[in-house]
């Protein structure tokens, strides 16, 4: 296991904690553990399945136009985009809105 | 002598309508150079257009010049689209002009190499510049038209791919002369605000050669260079190639190619991760099975010196055995559980974790029946019941004369008990 780098699994980017769960399925695949480790090592890669689900979940799903207030100001303003045409719904709110 | 003359404005009408009721005068093509070059603050444009001999004044209206991607030029070579017309204050005629583009394209083309050549030197284009474009993007920027089809296809893709994607349109004229400036100031807003952002879009659909002038322009492409959030191209068609692709960090060949590249569909990364928990769980089994084949070979040794203990050992290392897969297997099926109750909706990848653990655990305890004590009666062993079919454990329990039946591995035996022999203990 010289080769996990040592990061806390909190910190994984995404495409880490894939990396790890891959070696930890090729580790299992080895054969090379005892069955205590193994058992270990199968669930560090459940905690890292889990973890890739996390971070999938966890974005924040919204669409946002920059816009520039009265007092020019920039601001953020959420519009409702129809998911199957890539649409803005609301583009009454896009009226004026070149920054 | 005529006693009606006419007034100069009346012969100025008729020449006016001589003009432009004449078909060849108006929507002509028309190629000169252009000198006497004022863009007024009104946003029209004057200027003269001339050959070697003769020379015309040209207006170019504000609602007419509004789509002009580049700065025109004193000497420039032009080719406009206009109609003759005449300005009766001054007794002029003149050309209305409608379009404007160089004439030929080498003239923009020109401009385009000095200026890469110069950001070349200062080596805005090196590759060691480049940022990494992040491999799965949560937060992203879009710099493009907020009423363009760009807008519409990089949404469209992206949502698709990664439904809880979050985007931050910076909207920018992408086209005309406002466009260079309004592209770096939008690329500026995202650098400077903090908004997080991840990767930075920089979109606009197909156009024509000097439509696409704007991403050849060089306040845009320092601005893309001095960006610190990464950034991608994706201007025009496939054919096109402006100086912004060469300065991005990357670039794609149309806008919803940009959302194919850089968002990852997430329904691949599912199965991505179910496949190593497949693989890892496959894996572990394997590792039990060995557990229990060299067990195996360790009770079968015991066969001969100690064939009563055998069962009990065979029980004791089942129910190990069993405890073990239990262990890896439910306490994961139960933690995959208990999230799922926490959880306000039931996610496919948790979905399909329970179900394959599930069906391995199935697979497991499938193989622990296989291995009861009654797949022992393969190897040699007999069951021995009374004539009441009660299992007899014990010598003691039988007399002579006694009724049995024998139960092998094919078929049952009867008998009758000749004497019987307890061991003293």
């Amino acid at each position: 296991m010289a080769k996990e780098p040592k990061k806390s699994e909190k910190n994984l980017t995404f495409e880490e904690a894939l990396e790890s769960l891959e070696n930890i399925s090729s580790r299992l695949e080895s054969g090379e553990l005892g069955l205590d480790d193994s058992i270990a090592e199968f669930e560090k890669g459940m905690r890292l399945a889990r973890f890739c689900q996390g971070k999938i979940e966890e974005a924040e799903r919204k669409i946002e136009i920059l816009q520039k207030g009265k007092d020019y100001d920039i601001r953020e303003t959420a519009v409702k985009v129809n998911r199957e045409t890539g649409e803005i719904e609301d583009d009454e709110n896009l009226q004026g809105s070149l920054l | 002598m005529n006693q009606n003359p006419l007034t100069v404005t009346e012969l100025t009408k008729i020449i006016k309508k001589a003009l432009e009721t004449n078909p060849s005068l108006s929507n002509l093509w028309l190629s000169g150079e252009i000198s006497n070059l004022t863009y007024h603050s009104s946003g029209h444009i004057y200027f003269s257009l001339k050959d070697e001999n003769s020379v015309i004044q040209a207006t170019f209206f504000k609602y007419a010049n509004r789509n002009l991607s580049f700065r025109l030029e004193e000497g420039m070579a032009v080719i406009v689209l206009g109609n003759v017309s005449i300005y009766g204050k001054r007794g002029t005629y003149q050309i209305n002009v409608q379009a404007l583009q160089p004439a030929g394209l080498g003239e923009l083309q020109k401009r385009i190499e000095e200026l890469k050549k110069r950001l070349s030197e200062e080596g805005l284009f090196d590759p060691a510049r480049k940022k990494a474009i992040p491999f799965f993007p949560l937060r992203v920027g879009l710099v493009t038209s907020p009423t363009g089809a760009a807008l519409r296809d990089i949404l469209k893709v992206a949502l698709r791919r990664f439904p809880n994607l979050s985007v931050l349109i910076a909207p920018a004229t992408v086209q005309g002369s406002d466009a260079p400036a309004a592209i770096a100031h939008a690329l500026e807003t995202l650098n400077e605000g903090s908004y997080d952002l991840d990767c930075i879009i920089l979109g606009r659909g197909g156009g024509s050669f000097e439509d696409l002038m704007p991403f050849n322009e060089e306040v845009v492409i320092r601005a893309i260079a001095a960006s610190r959030v990464p950034v991608i191209s994706a201007v025009g068609h496939q054919i096109d190639h402006p100086l912004s692709d060469d300065v991005a960090d990357a670039s794609a060949p149309t806008p919803s190619a940009a959302a194919e590249i850089l968002i990852p569909d997430v329904r691949e990364l599912h199965n991505e991760v179910s496949y190593y928990l497949t693989r890892s769980e496959r894996a572990l089994l394997t590792r039990l099975e060995r557990v229990s084949d060299r067990l195996d070979s360790l009770t079968s040794r015991r066969v001969f010196t100690d064939p009563m203990q055998l069962l009990t050992m065979r029980q004791m290392w089942l129910a190990e055995v069993e405890n073990r897969m239990k262990y890896s297997l439910t306490t994961s099926l139960n933690s995959a559980r208990n999230r799922l109750q926490n959880l306000p909706d039931i996610t496919w990848l948790e979905n399909k974790i329970l179900e394959s653990s599930r069906y391995r655990y199935r697979l497991a305890l499938q193989k622990l029946e296989n291995m009861s004590p009654l797949a022992v009666l393969e190897r040699g062993y007999t069951i021995v019941r009374n004539r009441e079919g009660e299992i007899i454990r014990n010598v003691r329990s039988m007399e002579k004369g006694d009724q049995v039946t024998l139960t092998m591995q094919d078929g049952s035996a009867r008998g009758i008990i000749e004497s019987t022999k307890p061991e003293e203990v």
